[in-house]
């Protein structure tokens, strides 16, 4: 009688314990999913900072900014110096 | 009527009606019984895929399709977020006159357009305005109209646009590339589709389930990173460009290579598209440098040459008779463009005689000419294995006529792609060795083969250079400051409808340096310019040789080998050590 007391108790335990963790999975698992969601936003905005990037660091508006804002020029045939090792 | 005299009777009597009572409750036992096996066995994974389509809703993770980038990491394509604005008829409630003014706005609608889309009460899901960019949809959800929603989808950007077009390719409406190494590398481009759980409640809203075997992470795709040098591509394409339109020609074409590697550092072609556009479509979103096939002309001399030089057959100092322009053979007529009389062997390339190559090549047999040809790669695909490469044409020796075999010699008869044509001068850069070329950084590279021994490499490279450096040479214009460069033109006429066009041209020049350690080679073809404004190969071809060059060797810091000793002295700033003059 008594052993089957204990074994009651230890039954509801159980089954209390096993709800409680499903419970903390589905708590996990839906944080785990605003994770990815983050994750993927991020990288969004990576992307989208990327091409930026990109269009800012273009030869023509590197050339276009070293020749406006600099006053930078392609040395002609005078200005050359030549190197032979 | 049976009159029932006892207890006993009563109980006999029933015996009959129990058994029939008893038989039935068996029988639906047995039928209850039955069904359950039938169900758990045999229509188990039925039942199981209705429950869960009742109560799941499966949903796919889209990955990342990957970036393509040139050979320094410069984006050539990204998949980027945009947004399809949408709106609910039925539940679309402006608070104020401003907030549908800021809408239209946004959207850049007047008005009356947007009353028009959203006429219609029962639509519950109107799309105002797709690829939107995120920064307009921020301020679009920031004025929390109600009904007004975004849906996120991804589509393919490519910021260099025409230059790199065809390289790159693009993809179509469903994400799946079309052209170029979109198509080539889709596989490696798209990843994985990723797949979630989700269960339906009440309201048929989608909720989270705790499971965490219902996830599966999509694998986003590989990036690809190509041996293309964004800079060299667009300085190809922009003077392409220049080139094309200034001789009012149909189209042009360029490859460069690195000579000691093989990677394809620009493959450009004008007219060009714009992948980010609509309508991609006709004649010219080809990559003509690898799908468009043209007889190669004089830019195959040095080759039969190369050939007569290994078997030594001639050497550099054998003397021809070229005549007086015109060289009767087998009942036709072979010309130059100038008569050029008796020349040594060396001078046939310089002056590009037809007369002269093809009086070469009478002393090599069929078999030995076509064998040559092939070792040099003609004939066959280059290995790059780009989508709708051909292998060009050159027939079996044996089915050679005496004329076809002179025709050969100096480009004629046969037809190669501009991409083949780059690759076979590689053998003139790398003493003698034919280099496999390659496209995708980091694939295994190929080892390269033996065509030509190293002396008549260097004799070759001699006879290539005359050509730019040497008076009469036809392509002074290839010319490239501070470095010596060797090449050849090619200038043919256009076969068309059976027969060759009295006024149609396509120029060719196919070049390497610097030639004391040459490091690229570049083949460029104009098709058709206009005739009165040059059409020869290197009127054409020559200064986007000599301006793309110029550009590599200083982007690339190769030392000057061509400066000539007065130049320098002539200069106060030098540091030179004159004795390695």
């Amino acid at each position: 009688m008594k052993l089957n007391l204990i074994l009651f108790v230890v039954l509801i335990i159980c089954a209390l314990t096993t709800v409680n963790f499903k419970h903390l999975t589905r708590n996990n698992y839906a944080k785990l999913d605003e994770e990815n969601k983050k994750t993927l936003d991020l990288k969004d905005q990576q992307t989208v900072l990327r091409i930026e990037e990109s269009a800012e660091s273009r030869i023509e508006m590197i050339e276009k900014t070293a020749k406006h804002k600099l006053n930078m020029h392609i040395p002609n045939k005078k200005e050359r110096k030549v190197i032979i090792r | 009527m049976i009159k029932i005299k006892s207890r006993k009777e009563y109980f006999e009597l029933s015996k009959t009606r129990r058994r029939i009572v008893l038989l039935v409750m068996l029988a639906m036992f047995i039928a209850l019984f039955a069904q359950a096996i039938k169900l758990a066995a045999f229509e188990k994974n039925k039942l199981q895929k209705e429950s869960r389509q009742r109560q799941h809703r499966e949903l796919d993770l889209f990955p990342y399709r990957g970036k393509i980038l040139d050979r320094n990491g410069s984006l050539l394509a990204e998949s980027t977020p945009v947004y399809s604005i949408i709106g609910d008829a039925a539940r679309i409630n402006f608070e104020n006159k401003e907030q549908k003014k800021q809408l239209a706005h946004l959207l850049k609608f007047r008005i009356a357009d947007l009353d028009k889309k959203l006429q219609n009460k029962k639509r519950r899901a109107v799309r105002l305005k797709k690829n939107i960019t995120p920064g307009i949809k921020i301020k679009i959800m920031k004025l929390k109209i109600e009904g007004i929603s975004a849906n996120k989808v991804y589509k393919r950007f490519y910021p260099e646009n025409g230059p790199v077009a065809h390289v790159v390719g693009f993809t179509g409406s469903n994400g799946i590339g079309q052209e170029g190494i979109e198509m080539l590398m889709n596989k490696a481009l798209a990843g994985e589709k990723g797949k979630k759980i989700n269960l339906i409640d009440g309201k048929r809203n989608p909720r989270v389930i705790g499971e965490f075997q219902s996830i599966k992470l999509p694998k986003d795709g590989e990036d690809i990173k190509l041996t293309i040098d964004l800079r060299l591509q667009n300085e190809a394409y922009n003077a392409l460009k220049k080139a094309v339109e200034k001789h009012e020609a149909l189209s042009g074409s360029a490859v460069l290579l690195n000579a000691k590697t093989g990677e394809v550092l620009a493959m450009t072609n004008y007219p060009s598209f714009n992948p980010n556009g609509y309508n991609k479509a006709g004649d010219f979103i080809r990559n003509r440098s690898v799908t468009d096939v043209f007889e190669p002309g004089s830019t195959m001399k040095p080759l039969s040459l190369a050939a007569a030089l290994e078997k030594n057959i001639v050497n550099i100092n054998t003397l021809i008779d070229t005549g007086k322009g015109a060289y009767k053979y087998e009942g036709k007529y072979i010309r130059d463009t100038h008569p050029h009389g008796v020349i040594p062997v060396k001078e046939v390339i310089k002056v590009s005689s037809n007369i002269g190559s093809a009086k070469i090549s009478e002393k090599i047999s069929s078999i030995n000419l076509a064998a040559m040809y092939k070792r040099f790669g003609f004939g066959k695909k280059t290995g790059i294995n780009f989508p709708g490469e051909v292998s060009g044409v050159l027939r079996k020796h044996t089915k050679w006529k005496k004329i076809d075999h002179a025709h050969v010699s100096y480009g004629y008869g046969m037809n190669t792609t501009l991409i083949q044509s780059a690759q076979a001068y590689t053998v003139f850069a790398n003493e003698g060795k034919l280099k496999p070329i390659s496209l995708i950084k980091g694939k295994d590279q190929k080892i390269s083969k033996r065509v030509l021994s190293p002396r008549t490499t260097k004799d070759m490279l001699a006879m290539l250079e005359s050509v730019i450096n040497d008076e009469g040479g036809t392509a002074p214009l290839a010319k490239v400051y501070g470095y010596r460069v060797a090449g050849k033109t090619g200038t043919t006429r256009k076969y068309m409808n059976g027969e060759y066009a009295k006024d149609k041209y396509i120029g060719t020049f196919v070049g390497l340096g610097p030639v004391s350690n040459p490091r690229f080679v570049m083949a460029i073809m104009i098709d058709e310019p206009l005739v009165k404004k040059g059409y020869s190969g290197g009127t054409l071809a020559g200064p986007v040789f000599s301006k793309v060059m110029s550009k590599a060797f200083e982007w690339y810091s190769l030392e000057a080998d061509g400066l000539e000793l007065e130049e320098i002295e002539n200069k106060k700033e030098v540091y030179a050590d004159k004795t390695k003059l």
